[in-house]
């Protein structure tokens, strides 16, 4: 018994550590393949050290946890001795109603903080900004108040109360009693409710998401940005070191509590492990005033100009894989500029980040039927483009577009096509003839389809030769009706997530955009790129834009232009593979992209492809409502029951059991 | 004795509509040992936390040394309180503890020192400045709690049912301990407790409290011997409480015999409590006797026997140093002296009576006493 017990208990901690070792073992792995381990290095540790962003993630992280740990800590503490003074009745409710954010999905707590933020800050205050460094500290001081006050309530339920009293008849005000008396006694609970603040901020991601700006942006906000692409290996060392960092905390604060209880128990005399420990805890609570003050008088120092920028994510080439890092080299040009990048995740993101408010951007880069879309809506700034003389190099076919047609508001930034990716080892070459590939049956469950109702509708509308920017609401549905047709045979309705399962062989077909294909077949040479050129294509062009959100239209465009120039371009499309819609930035770009028939088709094929355009608002909706009960409806047939049974049966369980709990408890 | 330094007027205390304290009038004289003397619930407590300064009242006044002192916080008041359980601060030593009021008030190092060494010679404690307070007896850290309140040299001190959390050996050696201090130091004490015994060999003056009121307040023999009504005699010793007629002056008659006593001033034929103290009776053979009565329980209490015997269908407690089998009859006899008139109260008809007397009984009652407090 006592054996399988010890079994048990060991299985349960490598059931808990596992994940731990794996990231350890990867962050000191030499190859850049985690299933394969070749040798032992610290390199990653040495490469995450000179990543000055990774670091100024990190370190806005730690800065937000520490000074939210400090404010909640004293917030928090205040509010529990105010609570504990209430009356038992009304502290029962205060508690409870304490509790709630705690219990509250983070998701309810992120977008109504965001919402009581933008109406603030933008209606009350009438701030173009209002998401800011502020509102991200208020977030998780809010949710950081209520573990400090659930960690120091009991310890001063524990407390006998006279000691407040005793103090007080000897001479203290209630003040002094407070911090020469009480304090001792409750703080253990302070540093284990503080701890949990700290780690709670730092890696909370949810809330920061909805309440944060473009200006300051934590490490799990902008991890999340990372799916596009693997996760670098020296991402495994910072969190190898985080995961540690933690661990001797934890270690250390349980060592401490331990001490003072065997101190306790036995009959030692005080030795100076309190005092050690009070001096600790002061020298951290100093170290958390200290970094915030170091940050506002840093803060307020800088008098560089902060340029916010939001692009998609892996869609500027940042200096990996022997790149040129586009930010750096702009900012060297321009040293009082700061560029600030932050990314959204698809084009309707983007729309509804700027229309909610709240925060202030500069430069936007999203797709042509969206610029249609925001330029009719008013939310583009004209651009002046006397600043943006190298606009001359664009290539005349992509001036004065359908979705700009005064070349106003906008300025090319890629273009591309939509193709499928598919794997040569499995598919059948013979199958590969058009867009009904997608709809092969052969090939039921490896066919991934794109997640977007646009570019789904488009590749229907091609297989069904009807217009891709029809508004007919037959043609329309008859498009639903194909992609419901298409339904059973789709493993999975992706966008980023592709790269993972395409490369690793998981699916064997998907439709997605040649640029991102191109950086799959790098990883996976068995992978194929196919663009169906009778039935037509999407032409797709991302281009530069200035939201009317902006706060220095100056520097945006300077970094407009700066990203025109033929040279930056060229080495921008080195990293990011898609065509350049400027002629020249092919001189400057590796001969395999510049020759690839995939980034630029020849005109011949091009002249296939068509353009998306801005439908209105009723057919937008329209089609989203289509889409989504084409592919999104509940599969019935599906072993979908079972997560629902066992939740039923959790659930039953704890009714019948609970009442007999608490009535043998009320026995006792 | 001396002159009078803390004065309650009509001193009234209400919680939540529930009146705690009903008119409390009382002053105390300087070095003076006076205990609040109740059951738990009687409003001792309150009493002394309203002294200390930890409450204010619903009205009345508190005077001290001829000032009103109702709005002085406890922290500007020359008084000093050993609580209940102590409430020792845990995360000092008991240097620390004793020199706490004094570094509150900014005194020299040196005279911290010199004054919490001597407290902790005065209270038998020294050579422990540096004990940690969970690493002492329950009895030690009693005495640091009273050396910490000592040592800054209150006018008075405020005492919580200091000696309850002791087992029965300590709290008697605690008492002298107590009485000893308070001579030597001349100090004022309020001491606050349930237990008679402690009350009467301690204290000058007792006060005994019930239900928010003052029952009586007297030098401990006179509380002992003239009880002002059936709740104070059954409180403080056992008392046998029959009702009675007050005929005239030193004379009273109760089980149809008329008895002499030594009381008088009350109104002809006033129906009256009459209290016999259970160690006053004589036995007698029953031919002598006054009333002739039948033992119905014995119970042997070491120093004495506790018989019960039955007169008339009314039984009594008697304690005698000779053993009396249960079943035997017996005389007994009264003498003037033996015999203690009371008016009529709330609480007549409410004690006296052992017909429902057994020792597990006593013993039931005062823990269910010691769980509530």
């Amino acid at each position: 018994m006592k054996k399988a017990n010890r079994i048990l208990t060991v299985l349960m901690f490598i059931f808990l550590y596992i994940p731990m070792v794996v990231l350890i073992v990867a962050s000191f792995n030499t190859s850049q393949d985690i299933t394969k381990f070749e040798g032992f290095t610290l390199r990653q540790y040495a490469e995450l050290f000179r990543d000055e962003d990774l670091l100024r993630l990190l370190g806005n992280s730690v800065l937000i946890a520490l000074l939210s740990t400090a404010i909640s800590v004293a917030f928090g503490t205040a509010a529990a001795v105010g609570i504990h003074r209430l009356k038992p009745k009304m502290r029962k409710v205060v508690m409870n109603l304490t509790n709630i954010p705690m219990t509250n999905p983070d998701i309810v707590t992120g977008v109504s903080l965001s919402l009581l933020f933008v109406f603030v800050g933008t209606r009350l205050l009438g701030q173009r900004e209002s998401l800011t460094f502020w509102t991200l500290l208020i977030a998780h001081v809010t949710f950081g108040l209520p573990y400090v006050i659930l960690n120091v309530m009991p310890k001063l339920q524990q407390m006998d109360g006279s000691l407040t009293d005793a103090a007080m008849d000897l001479g203290c005000t209630p003040v002094k009693a407070f911090f020469k008396v009480i304090l001792h006694e409750i703080l253990p609970g302070i540093v284990s409710g503080g701890i949990m603040t700290f780690t709670m901020s730092l890696d909370d991601f949810v809330i920061s998401y909805f309440v944060t700006g473009s200006g300051f942006v934590t490490l799990p906000v902008e991890i999340y940005t990372y799916t596009k692409k693997p996760i670098q290996n020296k991402v495994y060392a910072m969190f190898t070191l985080l995961f540690l960092l933690i661990f001797v905390l934890m270690v250390a604060m349980n060592l401490l509590q331990l001490r003072a209880n065997r101190k306790r128990e036995t009959m030692r005399s005080v030795s100076k492990g309190g005092a050690i420990f009070r001096r600790c805890a002061a020298g951290f609570a100093a170290a958390c005033v200290l970094a915030g003050c170091c940050f506002l008088a840093f803060g307020n120092k800088q008098d560089k100009i902060i340029l916010n920028v939001k692009n998609w994510g892996m869609n500027m080439a940042d200096g990996s894989d022997g790149t040129l890092d586009i930010v750096k080299a702009f900012e060297e040009k321009y040293p009082n500029i700061k560029v600030n990048m932050s990314y959204y995740e698809s084009n309707e993101t983007l729309y509804s980040q700027l229309k909610n408010g709240g925060i202030s951007v500069d430069v936007i880069i999203p797709s042509d039927y969206m610029i249609d879309r925001m330029r009719q809506e008013g939310m583009l700034e004209k651009l002046n483009f006397d600043n943006i003389p190298n606009f001359q190099y664009v290539d005349e076919q992509f001036k004065n577009p359908d979705y700009d047609p005064n070349n106003e508001y906008s300025v090319p930034y890629t273009w591309g096509t939509v193709g499928i990716l598919y794997n040569t080892k499995y598919v059948d070459p013979a199958d590969v003839t058009g867009w009904e590939l997608l709809w092969n049956e052969d090939y039921a469950g490896k066919i991934l389809m794109i997640d977007n109702s646009r570019d789904a509708f488009g590749i229907a509308q091609y297989l069904l030769g009807y217009s891709v920017n029809t508004e007919d609401r037959e043609e329309l549905q008859a498009c639903a009706d194909k992609l419901a047709e298409q339904k059973p045979l789709v493993q999975q309705y992706v966008m980023d997530q592709i790269y993972s399962i395409m490369e690793n062989e998981e699916a064997w077909i998907a439709p997605y955009y040649a640029g991102d294909c191109m950086l799959m077949m790098e990883e996976n040479e068995d992978l194929a790129f196919f663009l169906p050129q009778e039935q037509g294509f999407n032409l797709f062009t991302d281009a530069m834009c200035i939201p009317t959100c902006c706060k220095e239209k100056d520097a945006a465009e300077k970094f407009i232009n700066f990203l025109t120039d033929p040279e930056i371009s060229g080495a921008n499309m080195d990293y990011i593979c898609y065509a350049s819609p400027i002629s020249a930035a092919r001189d400057y770009m590796e001969d395999y992209l510049a020759e690839s028939e995939i980034v630029y088709p020849s005109e011949e094929i091009l002249a296939n492809g068509t353009a998306y355009k801005y439908l209105t608002k009723e057919t937008t909706r329209y089609v989203e409502g289509l889409y989504q009960s084409a592919t999104k409806t509940a599969d019935a047939e599906g072993p979908n029951w079972i997560p629902y049974a066992i939740g039923g049966a959790v659930l039953l369980g704890l009714a019948v059991t609970l009442p007999v709990i608490r009535r043998r408890k009320k026995t006792q | 004795m001396s002159k009078e330094l803390i004065r309650l007027q009509d001193l009234t205390m209400e919680f939540d509509g529930e009146r705690i304290l009903d008119s409390i009038n009382l002053y105390i004289n300087d070095h003076e040992f006076l205990t609040l003397l109740g059951p738990s619930g009687c409003g001792k407590t309150t009493t002394l936390r309203i002294i200390g300064g930890f409450l204010n009242p619903t009205s009345g006044t508190v005077t001290f040394d001829g000032e009103t002192i109702n709005d002085v916080p406890p922290y500007k008041r020359q008084i000093n309180t050993v609580f209940q359980r102590y409430a020792l601060f845990p995360h000092l030593n008991v240097f620390d503890n004793i020199a706490f009021g004094l570094r509150v008030a900014k005194l020299p190092r040196e005279e911290v020192t010199e004054r919490v060494n001597r407290m902790l010679e005065v209270v038998s404690l020294k050579g422990y400045g540096h004990r940690h307070i969970n690493s002492l007896s329950g009895g030690q850290q009693q005495r640091v709690a009273i050396a910490r309140a000592l040592v800054n040299e209150p006018k008075v001190l405020l005492l919580d049912e200091p000696l309850g959390a002791l087992d029965l050996r300590l709290r008697k050696d605690m008492q002298i301990e107590l009485k000893r201090i308070q001579q030597a130091m001349g100090i004022t004490f309020v001491y606050v407790t349930h237990d008679q015994e402690e009350a009467l060999s301690m204290s000058d003056t007792v006060v005994v409290m019930d239900k928010g009121r003052i029952q009586q307040i007297g030098r401990p023999e006179d509380i002992y011997n003239e009880p002002k009504n059936a709740f104070v005699a059954d409180f403080i010793g056992e008392s046998n409480i029959l009702d009675g007629v007050m005929l005239s002056d030193y004379k009273v008659r109760f089980f149809g015999r008329t008895f002499q006593c030594v009381d008088k001033g009350f109104a002809p034929n006033e129906s009256v409590d009459v209290v016999i103290r259970p160690e006053d009776i004589d036995i007698v053979a029953p031919e002598e006797g006054h009333l002739v009565g039948v033992v119905t329980g014995v119970t042997f209490k070491g120093l004495n026997y506790d018989i019960i015997v039955e007169f008339k269908g009314f039984k009594w407690l008697i304690q005698t140093t000779d053993f009396h089998g249960e079943g035997s009859t017996i005389g007994i006899r009264l003498n003037p002296e033996d015999i203690h008139i009371m008016h009529k109260s709330e609480y007549s008809g409410m004690f006296g009576d052992y017909s429902s007397y057994s020792a597990e009984y006593d013993e039931l009652t005062e823990d269910a006493e010691d769980e509530e407090e």
